[in-house]
């Protein structure tokens, strides 16, 4: 056998190898991720600062954000307790069609939000399969608030539960158990075991859930009819702006969505890593 | 965490038929029911019609290209994927903490904004999108090299996501003994590390694959949408759902169900195997 | 760290503040409705008068108040007719629809939500018209001048997507019918079969397929595609905006002629007959045509029409929606699953 040089695979050593690996991730990277959004920054702010805090400054623009963070506001306090819910029962239970139960979780996840503003569309729209029983109540939800706040909440459905379920199921059931023995009741061992080690994932869930719904574009596009001050979301308004040849005003308000959602995700990242080290 | 003393169990059992209640009716109404309703709506002249409408050229060639351009995107990602998770938990350099923020931008950014930049950015008007064009013959925009770079940025974080915290836990024993043994580089990571991350790439893979199937915001502002060309089957729901084509929308949609839960069902059968019942 | 976190939480909560604070209150929770001194119009329309309803609905809010002192506010939602007239159907509750073709309100009284006949008021229930045009490149660089420059090799054509675009219909009839009418080069009148294969010529040099009429327009000026067919409308829009295109009439073309109709089961359903029946009939008054002409939009006002004559030459032959027998017949025999387009796109691309 020759002698071979023997390298130890430790972090941080250089050598062509590594080198042009990093490289290789940084220009991909680069290219994928930040090009675009460079660009968009580049055209938001082409007629100049002024144009762009005039943009900031619609009235459209802030009455469809209103609208978004109302709609994700909503969808996050439900997910927030039917999700954990949801999440709790499948660490926790065991039941026939389990496996099933946990897969149609998911499929929110994958599915055309076209096919989600179709299907209540089917469900909720004048000719729709529930259609007869909201008349009678004289409720409207296809092109109205209801409509987009199912769709939004029918594709934020997985966030909350599949990051709630890995806590769920690392929860030291010591603690549970030692509580009730000592006579705590159950909504006491709740509230005061279990859901301490719940509440990062919980905030997580939430940021993650509220960057869904403020984006979500394709399903209120067809349920929701993109009606200005009633409709009209910031993604159907920047669809609205690119439109009426709006394009600052567009792009301004696509970087505020995007903004606004990657301080929501990294504030939760903080405070998972703050409490995890 | 089983041996548990069968009296707790027990007394954990029965109050919380409320919460299982709870969760089955959410799920019920919130999933269950709008499918069930697309799936009676799509049947409702037949079998054969729905096979029909599936069929149709314009219908298959939507779905087929929706298909390939998202295996193509499927397989990019899971290298660069991959690679990039690697970089990340294995070496050190500066700039290291800003990508690991970088790459969960995606998921941050709205798709129709996605969309949006990558028009700004290589549209034919562009400087660089004029240059591809007429220099190289390669049209990114309105064509399916646009719809992989959008479904590509989209599904970013999910491998590299996937595969970090495997990489993380990893012993690495192994590969010093490897080492100390005379291995290159090259061999501890194709026979050592990689087995290790075969299982996350592919979930992570194929949860991108399902999520790009099915995607919409993006690809309608770049793609063209030109049937037989660049219309993907998303946009072709979209159109048929608008020209009160109820049949194709319904039939389609439950193509893009069908692969979609398929895709889920396996990705996590081969997590079940590797963890145990959830 | 304890830093960082309070600097992003402060900005985060900013930015809801802001939010919240500059936002309109909305007042209507309901769909439409009024009450004694007030009364909100739901307007669905096709995108192309977006411009022109902004002028037109503050003069009509002021002679309303003037007239019958009620404030009257409007809900507009604007996209593809086709989109539009769906969503009417599907329980979109619009007071007055304004589409762009007469086939989308057809759609809507055949769903039995308009049941009186709407062609009675005003110039036969059309509000205005246009014509199919293209748009050029400043300069006109290839030398576009009829439709048989747009089969010709290379030449890149923007056209919207006939599944959700009235404008695209109007496109492709307009296309078909010159041929059919003899009146592009090289295809013999008369002649279905070469004016078929005419459009695929032309349909194989199509680039993007966009929603509706706006969306094509808006992608031209991006800078895709050497030349878009389009509304003459949509073009004359854009050069008020400052874009920098060029008009360019062919010598045969169709007369397209946008409707406008009052929703009888929604505004018996709101309680804004009156109001919404006021509107429609004082779109038809010198004064809103007036509007419509200048925004690119050819008067049915024979005085408004005369008076801006200049602004929209006359086309050489220009044919209506009866060349074609009428809506219905053009919808199945063009647009239906086996109609000469959806052939045409499928032999296209078969290629």
């Amino acid at each position: 056998m020759t002698t071979q040089r023997i390298v130890l695979p430790r972090k941080g050593y250089r050598g062509w190898g590594p080198r042009l690996l990093i490289l290789a991730v940084f220009l991909y990277v680069g290219v994928l991720v930040l090009a675009p959004i460079t660009a968009l920054v580049n055209d938001a702010l082409q007629k100049g600062l002024p144009a762009f805090q005039t943009a900031l400054n619609t009235p459209q623009f802030w009455q469809s954000f209103a609208l978004s963070l109302e709609i994700a506001l909503g969808v996050v306090a439900i997910q927030a307790i039917l999700g954990s819910i949801t999440a709790w029962v499948i660490v926790r239970h065991s039941f026939p069609g389990k496996s099933i139960f946990n897969a149609v979780i998911d499929i929110p996840f994958a599915i055309s939000p076209v096919v989600v503003g179709y299907m209540l569309l089917l469900a909720f729209g004048r000719n729709g399969f529930l259609n007869p029983l909201l008349a009678v109540f004289d409720f409207q939800v296809a092109f109205a608030l209801p409509g987009i706040f199912l769709a939004t909440l029918f594709v934020s459905l997985p966030f909350m539960i599949r990051e709630m379920i890995p806590v769920i199921q690392n929860l030291d059931r010591a603690q549970e158990l030692a509580a009730s023995t000592l006579g705590a009741g159950r909504w006491t061992t709740f509230w005061r075991v279990i859901f301490p080690g719940l509440r990062t994932a919980l905030l997580y869930g939430v940021a993650l859930t509220m960057a869904r719904a403020m984006g979500e574009f394709g399903a209120v596009l067809v349920i929701g009819g993109g009606v200005q001050g009633r409709t009209a979301t910031t993604t159907m308004y920047i669809f609205h702006a690119l439109e009426e040849r709006q394009y600052v005003e567009a792009y301004t308000a696509a970087i505020v969505l995007g903004i606004g959602s990657v301080l929501i995700v990294s504030l939760a990242d903080l405070i998972r890593h703050r409490t995890q080290h | 965490m089983k041996a548990i003393l069968p009296q707790a169990r027990l007394k954990a059992r029965s109050p919380e038929l409320g919460l299982r209640a709870t969760s089955f009716a959410f799920i019920l109404v919130m999933v269950v029911i709008p499918m069930a309703v697309i799936l009676q709506d799509g049947f409702k002249e037949g079998a054969a019609e729905f096979w029909r409408q599936v069929t149709l050229p314009v219908a298959a060639h939507a779905i087929i290209l929706t298909l390939w351009t998202s295996a193509l995107m499927t397989v990019i990602n899971a290298v660069m994927g991959l690679l990039t998770a690697f970089v990340l938990v294995r070496y050190a350099f500066p700039g290291k903490a800003i990508l690991n923020a970088i790459v969960d931008l995606p998921l941050a950014i709205p798709t129709l904004v996605t969309g949006v930049m990558l028009v700004i950015l290589y549209g034919p008007q562009q400087a660089l999108g004029l240059f591809l064009n007429q220099e190289l013959g390669f049209q990114v925009i309105f064509a399916p090299p646009g719809i992989v770079l959008a479904l590509l940025f989209i599904t970013f974080p999910f491998v590299v996501r996937t595969i970090q915290p495997v990489l993380l836990d990893l012993d690495q024993q192994q590969e010093h003994a490897a080492a100390t043994l005379g291995a290159r580089r090259w061999t501890i990571f194709r026979r050592i590390i990689f087995p290790a991350l075969a299982l996350p790439t592919f979930s992570g893979s194929l949860l991108s694959f399902a999520r790009a199937v099915g995607e919409f915001g993006a690809v309608v502002i770049v793609a063209g949408n030109i049937p037989f060309k660049s219309q993907t089957a998303a946009v072709y729901v979209l159109g048929a759902v608008e020209s009160e084509n109820r049949l194709a929308a319904s039939a389609i949609s439950i193509i893009l169900i069908a692969i979609s839960l398929a895709v889920i069902l396996f990705t996590n059968y081969l997590l079940g195997r590797r963890r145990g019942p959830v | 760290m304890n830093k960082r976190f309070a600097a992003l939480a402060l900005i985060a909560l900013s930015l809801a503040l802001a939010a919240c604070g500059q936002s309109q209150p909305d007042d209507s929770d309901s769909t439409g409705g009024t009450s004694a001194d007030e009364v909100n119009l739901v307007l669905a329309a096709y995108t192309t008068p977006r411009e022109a309803f902004a002028e037109i609905i503050p003069l009509f809010q002021a002679s309303w108040l003037a007239e019958t002192g009620q404030t009257v506010t409007f809900e507009e939602s604007y996209q593809g007719s086709g989109a539009q007239s769906r969503a009417v159907v599907e329980g979109f509750e619009a007071d007055i629809v304004a589409l762009s073709l007469e086939a989308d309100v057809i759609r809507i009284q055949e769903a039995g939500l308009l049941t009186h006949d709407w062609k009675a008021v005003g110039a036969d229930g059309i509000m205005s018209t246009s014509i199919v045009a293209f748009a050029v490149r400043a300069g006109n660089p290839l030398g576009i001048a009829d439709w048989d420059d747009l089969a010709a090799e290379g030449v890149e054509v923007l056209t919207p997507n006939p599944a959700t675009s009235g404008g695209a219909m109007w496109n492709v009839l307009a296309l078909y019918g010159a041929a059919l009418r003899g009146h592009v080069d090289g295809v013999p009148e008369g002649d279905p079969q070469a004016a078929f294969e005419f459009l695929k010529a032309v349909l194989g040099n199509v680039l993007v397929m966009d929603d509706s009429a706006r969306d094509s327009i808006t992608n031209y000026e991006q800078g895709i595609g050497a030349v878009a067919i389009t509304y003459e409308n949509e073009v004359l829009v854009g050069q008020q905006a400052g874009t920098d295109y060029e008009l360019v009439i062919p010598t045969s073309t169709i007369l397209i002629q946008n409707p406008v109709a009052v929703v009888d089961a929604y505004v018996d359903e709101h309680g804004t007959r009156e109001a919404a029946e006021a509107f429609v009939e004082f779109l038809f008054t010198p004064a809103a045509q007036e509007v419509f002409s200048r925004f690119g939009l050819r008067s049915i006002d024979p005085q408004v029409a005369a008076a801006t004559a200049d602004q929209y030459p006359p086309v050489a032959d220009l044919f209506t929606i009866d060349f074609f027998g009428g809506w219905p017949q053009a919808r199945e025999n063009i647009f239906g699953e086996s109609g000469v387009f959806n052939r045409a796109i499928q032999e296209v691309q078969g290629q």
